[in-house]
């Protein structure tokens, strides 16, 4: 599988024309990035924090807007999406995020339903009154990340590694073509975040879904993910597949910091 | 001076490689300088005496024991002025609790953005807050005319203004992750409100309005002696002839009362939070 991304020319799904962003205080996130990502790949994005890894993954769905260049996802041009298409176009897109972002007071189920949300009238939501096929999507997108069980319990009654499950099951749920996951196992115990990672190579590998990670993790990176991509002040130092990762990538994407060698002298 | 150069001193310790660790001043000797200074003032305007309170206090339990026995057969004429008091604070908290919650919304800062109108409602609100619900209600009694219609409305001024604050408080430390989450997925500000921030808020809010009404009940039985109707115009009345055991029954039964509501209300706290 490695590297057949060079080989199709066709069914770019992601597509970054360069793209800068530079926010309001000056401070240059994106430097003049090119990028193109096929429908069904793994992405890994990896980087020192403040490398621009978050801006990236958020310039995708628009949570954080671009301020230079063309950046065209399933064929729209994001730059030009606001108000109602903005948020038809992110209903296609699903995203994970580092706290996990749960309604912790309430069940698994209705935190999983809340995706459904955008789709029915406000009342029906506000009652929580949602319909049977509903329920079952639901449902049925906890069994795929192997938390049925906890369907009916209370959210803060779960593990960390269960709450992100029941993260990636509220973005199942909502049937999308790209899932962006922003750190999704940083809070994690390695164990844990080793589960995790497998349920995405799981979705990744079943439902030809795109998958595009923000990642620490060098070793959980080069294990799971096809193509790795590293950031360095906001520009593309490599981009590749993951087997073509060598030290003296990670010195370039790492700025020849020491953290770095521990975690891979650990890998 | 020795005293106060010690009372004040940097305390430093040292670690057995040598290292010295600083460490930051308490404050605490100086609050409580602060604070016995203040009570010795308070004391001195006041004209607190502690010798009159203790000869006199005999005069508080002879009324207390003119209270004993309570007129049980008196019960038939506190039924109706009670189930008015009741009334009075159910109602005032329901419609108070209720028209809070839009202000609250409009009063916190991670959702309303437009700091002038943020601002506006809470000078108003805090305005609101200090006056007290008695005042309220002489007030509303010169407007309203006198009766129990009064008193409900000095209630429901006093609990919008108090369930505004605590719930637009409660609002703001609210967790935004989940309402990232929403709109992450297509879903309108008003969408993700009702899916991410409302099953945050509902039980707390929820408690915040038993609370409420727990604290209205003992607030509308004195309401009555400004004319507001409810048990507290039977009371004043009582006192004022001197009926003591019949005063005494009415103190008996709003006590029960109270009892019974405020246990309600914090089993009821409890099951929420």
């Amino acid at each position: 599988m490695h590297g057949l991304y060079l080989f199709q020319g066709e069914n770019k799904v992601i597509k970054f024309e360069n793209v800068s962003k530079t926010y309001p205080g000056g401070v240059q996130a994106l430097k003049n990035v090119e990028l193109e990502i096929e429908q069904g790949e793994f992405v890994a994005i990896i980087g020192l924090s403040g490398a621009g890894k978050s801006t990236l993954i958020r310039a995708i769905n628009k949570m954080h807007g671009i301020t230079e260049g063309t950046l065209t996802v399933n064929g729209l041009v994001v730059n030009d999406l606001k108000g109602k298409s903005l948020r038809k176009f992110r209903r296609n897109i699903g995203m994970v995020f580092q706290s996990f972002n749960l309604v912790s007071r309430t069940t698994v189920i209705k935190n999983v339903l809340a995706s459904r949300v955008p789709d029915m009238p406000l009342w029906k939501s506000l009652l929580g009154l949602y319909s049977k096929t509903d329920k079952i999507k639901a449902l049925e997108s906890l069994d795929q990340v192997g938390i049925l069980d906890k369907a009916y319990v209370r959210a803060d009654k779960l593990s960390g590694g269960q709450m992100q499950r029941v993260a990636v099951a509220r973005t199942l749920a909502q049937d999308p073509k790209i899932i962006l996951a922003d750190e999704p196992v940083a809070s994690l115990d390695p164990v844990t975040a080793r589960q995790v990672m497998g349920d995405f190579r799981r979705i990744n590998k079943d439902f030809n879904m795109t998958i595009i990670i923000n990642i620490h993790h060098v070793d959980l990176a080069l294990d799971y993910a096809d193509r790795v991509i590293g950031i360095k002040a906001g520009e593309i130092v490599y981009d590749g597949p993951a087997s073509g990762v060598t030290r003296n990538t990670l010195n370039e994407i790492y700025g020849g910091s020491t953290e770095y060698e521990r975690e891979i002298g650990e890998a | 001076m020795s005293f106060f150069k010690n009372l004040f001193a940097q305390k430093e310790i040292t670690l057995s490689n040598g290292k010295v660790v600083k460490q930051p001043r308490s404050i605490v000797p100086i609050v409580l300088i602060i604070l016995g200074f203040f009570v010795y003032i308070s004391v001195e305007i006041t004209g607190f005496d502690m010798q009159v309170l203790i000869r006199r206090q005999r005069f508080f339990f002879d009324i207390l024991k003119a209270m004993f026995p309570p007129r049980w057969d008196f019960a038939s004429d506190v039924w109706q002025p009670l189930f008015d008091t009741i009334k009075m604070s159910l109602l005032g908290s329901i419609i108070g609790a209720v028209a809070a919650v839009p202000f609250a919304v409009l009063a916190s800062q991670n959702v309303n953005q437009n700091s002038i109108l943020r601002n506006i409602i809470r000078v108003v609100f805090s305005i609101l807050r200090t006056l007290p619900t008695l005042i309220i209600a002489l007030i509303a009694t010169y407007i309203f005319g006198i009766g129990t219609f009064a008193g409900t409305l000095a209630i429901t001024i006093f609990t919008f203004a108090i369930i505004t604050k605590m719930l637009f408080e409660q609002i703001e430390t609210v967790e935004m992750g989940p309402f990232e989450a929403m709109e992450s997925l297509g879903a309108t500000k008003t969408q993700a409100f009702i899916a991410a921030i409302i099953p945050q808020l509902l039980p707390t809010y929820l408690a915040f309005c038993l609370y409420c009404f727990e604290i209205n009940v003992r607030y509308a039985a004195i309401l009555g002696y400004v004319g507001a109707g409810g048990i507290g115009l039977l009371l004043d009345e009582k006192l004022a002839w001197r009926e003591y055991s019949r005063a005494g029954m009415v103190l008996f039964m709003l006590f029960v009362t109270v009892v019974i509501i405020e246990s309600m209300s914090r089993y009821f706290r409890k099951r929420l939070t």
